[in-house]
């Protein structure tokens, strides 16, 4: 291909890809209330949107929710990755790689669904969950970080030098003590990538949000999925720009955070 | 006599079907330089790793100064381990590196500091201390991971190929240095190394390692001029293996019928093994003088054709051709500079050797 043919290509990918997102970039900033029509430059619904309690509510009932689960998932996830990576093989391994992993290839519907029927359940039999709420859209979507955490953690530790947890065993660690001198350390750059993986999914979720929640915990996407029913308003286009403004900020740091602390898996191999 | 200090009594360790180790018991000594030499694949690694206690032996027991090993993990030996990829903590600095050890052990944050400097002057690298290992050259790096794993003062140090990552040059130096301080602080070593050369260089004593058992051990001159098998004379060196049967064998000498080699090759001492016998004789290339005609009579003589000629600078191996279709290599130093030039491809020469440099090994 010439470079010139494939320079139109290049430039035609990131169009369909970010078109979309930069015309609702550009209509957060419209005058006018009519979504599709141009009526001037205006920051009125940045003012809007900043004085829409149900709105600031929600967004912070979201970061409460995707902070508490990225967590969770980490810690589950990394406790998960060590028994799959470095305890060889034991009785039940191949099934609870498989059952970790399942979330991942599972419909939302379904996993949100069957959450929902096991509080109901949990409820009346041990009196815990009581109701529905942040703590049940927590465990809900910890368990689906859990299974994207795993699967980043794995891959870190599974490409971690092995001698390095020898050799601090052998200058007189306990196992314990190799996993937090020497394991956690090493996993460093896989637990932020996880992290910030398992918050990101938190914070998009709606639709398994939406089995689990209760009343007054509404979180943000489900609150912009119901405003958008009744029809697209400016305000929430400043809402997603905002949005997009904060994601960009951290995929940017995590970039930064992973180029400066690089992959040193000490040796000459 | 005395106990020894690390015995190794009958260990065994399979994989499945496997042996890794297959029945091996070996004594050493304290403050011995013990060299395991040995291809890939033949047990000398997951030796050295029962050692250090990553590995269980599935039969026999390790005994070190008196200890029953087998169920001590390797947090509690009193062993450490040199790897070969170093294994340095690439997120601390030399100096934690080395203290890590004692820091585990428990010392006094003062005790620390006077002993960390002091491994640091053992391996002359007090300019680095504050240094992170990914900024350090190879050589360096071997000499952290070397103070690091003496820095606890351990009654046995295992080390495995420990100048395998570097070059030439450096690796005889280090070779050296390495036996030196060896010799100093008085500590066992067990070296595992696949490198022949090193083994001889730096071991008291090899044991010679062939799937999962030990075929040989000895001081570097025994295995070399006295192996007892055909592995150990072709693994250790390089060597022309003439087979042959046993022709005669009385108290003072004995002859060997070789075919191969085109006579019968005289050796001055009885052998062991029965008239008829068939056996192999082993001579190293050094051993064999090379002429047009030979200046003075030997025992044995061969006749044969030049064949090739390999100049290694020092010296020039001479690929001979024999009546028979073998092929003899006879080393000789290159002590004159016109000497190069004496013998050239296509000539016919003359091989001598006394039958005191042959060893007979059994077929």
């Amino acid at each position: 291909m010439s470079r010139a043919a494939l320079r139109i290509v290049v430039v035609a990918g990131f169009v369909f890809l970010y078109a979309p997102i930069l015309s609702l970039v550009i209509y957060s900033f419209n005058e006018s209330r009519l979504v599709t029509v141009w009526g001037g430059f205006s920051t009125k619904w940045y003012g809007e949107l900043l004085r829409d309690t149900q709105i600031l509510e929600a967004a912070w009932i979201s970061l409460k929710i995707a902070f508490l689960a990225a967590c969770l998932s980490t810690i589950l996830g990394t406790l998960a990755a060590t028994a799959l990576a470095r305890h060889g093989r034991f009785r039940g391994r191949t099934m609870l790689g498989g059952l970790v992993t399942a979330p991942l290839v599972m419909p939302e519907v379904i996993i949100g669904l069957s959450l929902l029927l096991l509080f109901v359940a949990m409820e009346s039999l041990v009196g815990w969950p009581a109701g529905r709420g942040l703590t049940t859209i927590v465990i809900a979507h910890a368990t689906f970080g859990t299974a994207f955490a795993v699967v980043v953690i794995q891959a870190r530790m599974v490409a971690l030098d092995r001698s390095l947890e020898e050799a601090a065993q052998d200058l007189g660690a306990r196992p314990l003590r190799v996993f937090f001198d020497v394991t956690l350390p090493g996993l460093a750059p896989a637990l932020v990538a996880a992290w910030l993986l398992a918050f990101t999914l938190s914070l998009d979720d709606v639709v398994i949000a939406s089995f689990v929640a209760g009343p007054g915990s509404s979180t943000l996407p489900m609150v912009i999925f119901s405003k958008v029913r009744l029809g697209v308003s400016p305000e929430v286009n400043a809402l997603a720009t905002l949005v997009i403004v904060a994601v960009t900020v951290v995929v940017l740091a995590a970039a930064w955070i992973s180029a400066r602390r690089p992959a040193t898996d000490a040796g000459p191999h | 006599m005395s106990d020894p200090f690390i015995r190794i009594d009958g260990v065994t360790r399979t994989y499945g079907e496997v042996y890794a180790v297959d029945d091996v018991s070996l004594d050493i000594r304290q403050g011995e330089l013990f060299c395991l030499l040995g291809g890939s694949g033949c047990g000398k690694s997951t030796l050295l790793r029962m050692l250090a206690g990553f590995d269980r032996p599935t039969a026999g027991r390790i005994v070190i100064d008196g200890r029953d090993m087998t169920d001590v993990p390797p947090h509690a030996r009193d062993v450490n381990m040199m790897f070969q990829s170093y294994a340095l903590f690439p997120h601390m600095s030399v100096e934690r590196n080395i203290a890590y050890g004692l820091h585990r052990a428990g010392m006094p944050k003062a005790q620390i500091a006077t002993r960390v400097t002091e491994m640091l002057g053992l391996v002359q690298l007090d300019k680095l201390a504050r240094r992170k290992p990914d900024q350090l050259s190879g050589g360096q790096r071997q000499r952290v991971a070397l103070a690091r794993a003496l820095a606890r003062r351990p009654k046995l140090l295992l080390l495995d190929e420990p100048l395998g990552a570097l070059d030439r040059k450096l690796r005889e130096e280090t070779q050296l240095e390495l036996k030196k301080i060896q010799t100093t602080l008085g500590i066992t070593f067990i070296v595992v190394t696949h490198d022949q050369e090193e083994a001889m260089t730096l071991g008291d004593r090899l044991g010679v390692m062939n799937a999962g058992r030990i075929v040989q051990i000895g001081a570097p001159h025994e295995v070399y001029e006295f192996p007892q098998s055909r592995f150990v004379a072709d693994f250790i060196g390089t060597v022309n293996l003439f087979e042959g049967t046993i022709a005669e064998d009385r108290d003072t000498d004995a002859v060997i019928a070789s075919p191969e080699a085109g006579i019968d090759i005289r050796i001055p001492h009885a052998v062991t093994g029965t008239k008829g016998q068939d056996v192999a004789v082993a001579l190293r290339p050094e051993k064999i003088v090379i002429a047009r005609a030979l200046p003075e009579p030997y025992d044995n003589t061969l006749a044969g054709e030049v064949r090739d000629i390999v100049y290694n600078g020092n010296l020039s191996v001479f690929h001979v051709l024999l009546a028979s279709g073998k092929r003899v290599r006879v080393s000789r130093t290159n002590r004159l500079r016109a000497e190069t030039e004496d013998i050239s491809v296509g000539d016919r020469v003359e091989l001598g050797f006394t039958g005191r440099s042959a060893v007979v090994l059994p077929s």
